[in-house]
């Protein structure tokens, strides 16, 4: 009996603390509004970019410390107001999700820094607001032109370009080495390109002549189909026999011979065993990790995972090796590049005082001449930024000499998004045999074409 | 050996062979997950793999814990799942009991209403409840994590089952003798139905404790993730250390072993109750 009553009495207690846990304690947990009578808080998201607030080996680096630093700084220069910026890391796959059901409950974060190609349907549903009175002479004049018109939407610039991660491959020139395969590898600071001839040769190289007794679980070359994430060099991909993607009208023709012939390529390397083995429950994260413990000789990459990667090299985490960089080959022999452009874009929360302080806060990570230092992580936007540390980082001098392969992946088309909902379960049709490679760039041809006629549909941008 | 058995005994051990392997390749994936836990990474992907750690190293638990607030993450979830099963108990116990021993208007129209709710998913309501809860002002509290879960027709459907399968007459007895209908309830009822209890809280606790959606939506800010939320942003770090990773979900995995440990005899009770009648 006595057992009884003290387990229900525990159970009781256990209860009410619980709840009380639950209510109380929360008020300073608030993601953003006016707390006071005088303080604005306003909200910034990030997904992962880059540690620390000018580099990975600062001691605590994280991927929130430059914002975070940033806004103690404003917060501290900021006449207008008292501000309390709050700073929250979210995961790549889980930034939709929280930004829509956030946009629909009305609270939707002040600022999101991100990849303009991940944003960019945001800007045409209506939910961010221009940034055009931000944009300053100066910055028009440091910041070329290709980058304001990737941030543009119609008639509005709706993020404020902060730096570029152009996406390459990466290879392990020690893999190569060791596979007799040095004639392919390229200077440490090039981004080597091979004719679709000499790829296949490497990859066929590394599964042959790659060592067993040194790297006893290693492929030749990563492939991933398991969600959206790192879609962007299967795209590129899905153009290496001259498919152009979209026609001139921003409709998909990956569906024609040309899209068929790459997809059939990619089938057949699979199938030979020149990629990682489950290509279809492979993850972008996981192919890089396994190209990080050299289990793949050739992986993809941008110029932040690079810097990462090597950071990674550096500080134990992950073994050492000869890495560089190589572009997308093509069956014309001009290789396929592409980047993404970053920066910070500010939602309309419908309240004027926040986003007037929101804007005045983009403008300050984004033009502040310490700041944008930290946009040396990836390849800065700014030529003043390039011009400083290109002695730091000669790997810009490459990127900038790959600009002319450079392809535009999104097509600015409208729900962008959501097309990269439909490609990665094609992929993973044809890879475990479900469709062909014909009937897998068909079918993703006919969905994403309706679901880029309903977005035009519903842009605002479209029907201004 | 094998051949002195008779008929019935070598098929018994055949059948139990077959059962035993099927067991050793369902818990594979768990020894190599927790096993994995304790290398480095470069003995993870090794092949041949190791069966068992050569190297056995704690490092990639203390990262997980120093790293980021695991402790907190792994509070707020024990804290949701336990409450919000404990009052979700207490609410379905009350309802199905109404349901199957009380006699009042309208009875089986609201049952019925209340199991189509079970043909509802989730997040066909997760904006409207969102909406809900930041009226509440109960975005990034434990709260709006809890109270949603406490009201769902599942537990009621289940517990009227067993409410059902108890006589009548043990209230009509009780109630000659002057019982009240919650002294009826909780002194009579309850503990009959405590195998169903177990069931429930079991399988609403592992619910809970797995509602990624919900809580990734409310616990928006770091102090207030739950473990779950938490170690999936850690399995999206580019971090390439496997066997931190795998660190991470055996953080997030043990949990519900333990649970499903302490409360099997409850759980296996509770959904074979019945079978048998």
């Amino acid at each position: 009996m006595f057992k009884k009553r003290f387990l229900a009495s525990i159970l009781s207690v256990a209860l009410i603390l619980g709840v009380l846990a639950g209510c109380v304690g929360k008020e300073t947990s608030k993601s953003s509004g006016k707390s006071s009578s005088d303080e604005v808080q306003i909200s910034v998201w990030l997904t992962p970019q880059w540690k620390g607030v000018l580099n990975a080996s600062e001691d605590g680096a994280d991927y929130d410390s430059f914002f975070k630093h940033a806004a103690e700084r404003f917060a501290a220069e900021y006449k207008d107001h008292k501000v309390k910026v709050n700073v929250e890391v979210v995961a790549s796959d889980q930034r939709d999700e929280l930004i829509n059901v956030n946009l629909n409950g009305g609270t939707p974060p002040d600022i999101f820094f991100e990849s303009v190609f991940a944003m960019g349907d945001y800007a045409h549903r209506g939910a961010l607001v221009p940034l055009n009175d931000i944009v300053d002479e100066d910055a028009k004049a440091d910041i070329a032109q290709n980058f304001w018109d990737n941030v543009t939407f119609g008639d509005d610039i709706y993020f404020y370009p902060f730096s570029h991660n152009p996406g390459t491959l990466v290879y392990n020139a020690d893999m190569l080495r060791d596979a007799g395969l040095e004639k392919y590898i390229g200077e440490e600071n090039e981004i080597k390109t091979w004719t679709l001839a000499e790829y296949e040769n490497i990859l066929y190289g590394l599964k042959k002549d790659l060592p067993k007794n040194k790297y006893s679980n290693a492929f030749p070359m990563a492939l991933f189909a398991l969600n959206n994430q790192g879609d962007t060099w299967n795209l590129a991909y899905l153009r290496m026999f001259g498919n152009k993607f979209f026609d001139e009208k921003g409709n998909i023709i990956v569906g024609d011979k040309n899209g068929a012939k790459a997809a059939n390529w990619l089938k057949k390397i699979y199938d030979d065993g020149l990629t990682n083995p489950g290509a279809e429950s492979v993850s972008s994260n996981d192919a890089n990790a396994m190209f990080q413990n050299q289990q793949l000789g050739v992986s993809f990459t941008n110029s932040i995972l690079f810097n990462n990667a090597k950071a990674d090299m550096e500080s134990g985490k992950a073994p050492k090796f000869d890495m560089r960089l190589a572009n997308i080959p093509s069956e014309s022999g001009d290789p396929l590049t592409f980047t993404y452009v970053t920066g910070a874009a500010i939602f309309d929360t419908k309240d004027e005082t926040r986003i007037k302080v929101s804007k005045d806060f983009v403008k300050f990570i984004s033009s502040d001449p310490e700041l944008v230092k930290a946009s040396k992580n990836g390849v800065p936007v700014r030529s003043s930024v390039v011009e400083e540390f290109k002695g730091e980082n000669p790997l810009f001098a490459a990127y900038t000499a790959n600009d002319q392969f450079m392809f535009n992946f999104t097509g600015n088309v409208p729900g962008y998004n959501q097309l990269r909902q439909v490609l990665y379960p094609e992929l993973q049709a044809l890879y475990t045999g479900e469709k062909t490679a014909d009937k897998a760039v068909k079918d993703y041809q006919s969905k994403g074409n309706k679901i880029i006629e309903d977005a035009k549909a519903d842009s605002v941008i479209y029907s201004k | 050996m094998f051949g002195n058995k008779n008929k019935k005994e070598k098929l018994d051990i055949i059948t139990n062979s077959i059962v035993l392997f099927f067991a050793i390749l369902s818990l594979f994936p768990l020894y190599w997950l927790l096993t994995s836990s304790f290398k480095n990474s470069a003995d993870v992907v090794k092949m041949p793999p190791d069966w068992f750690p050569k190297t056995f190293t704690m490092s990639n638990y203390v990262d997980v814990f120093n790293n980021q607030p695991a402790l907190l993450w792994a509070y707020n979830s024990i804290v949701v799942a336990l409450v919000a099963t404990i009052a979700l108990i207490i609410v379905s116990s009350l309802a199905a009991y109404a349901f199957s021993k009380l006699k009042f208007k309208g009875k089986n129209i609201i049952f019925i209403i209340f199991i189509s709710s079970l043909m509802i998913p989730k997040e066909v309501m997760i904006v409207p409840l969102f909406r809900i809860i930041q009226n509440f002002d109960m975005v990034n509290t434990l709260s709006g994590m809890i109270w949603p879960n406490v009201a769902t027709a599942f537990g009621v459907f289940l517990l009227k089952g067993f409410f059902d399968s108890i006589p009548d007459s043990l209230r009509e007895a009780a109630k000659i003798d002057g019982a009240s209908e919650f002294k009826i309830f909780y002194k009579i009822y309850l503990p009959l139905v405590k195998p169903g209890i177990g069931a429930l809280f079991i399988l609403n606790f592992v619910q809970v404790w797995n509602d990624y959606l919900w809580q990734l939506i409310v616990g928006q800010d770091a102090t207030s993730k739950t473990l779950m939320v938490g170690i999936a942003t850690l399995m999206q770090d580019l971090n390439p250390n496997f066997a931190y990773k795998m660190a991470g979900a055996t953080v997030a995995a043990v949990p519900m072993l333990l649970i499903f440990i302490f409360f099997q005899k409850y759980f296996t009770k509770g959904i074979t109750i019945g079978a048998d009648k």
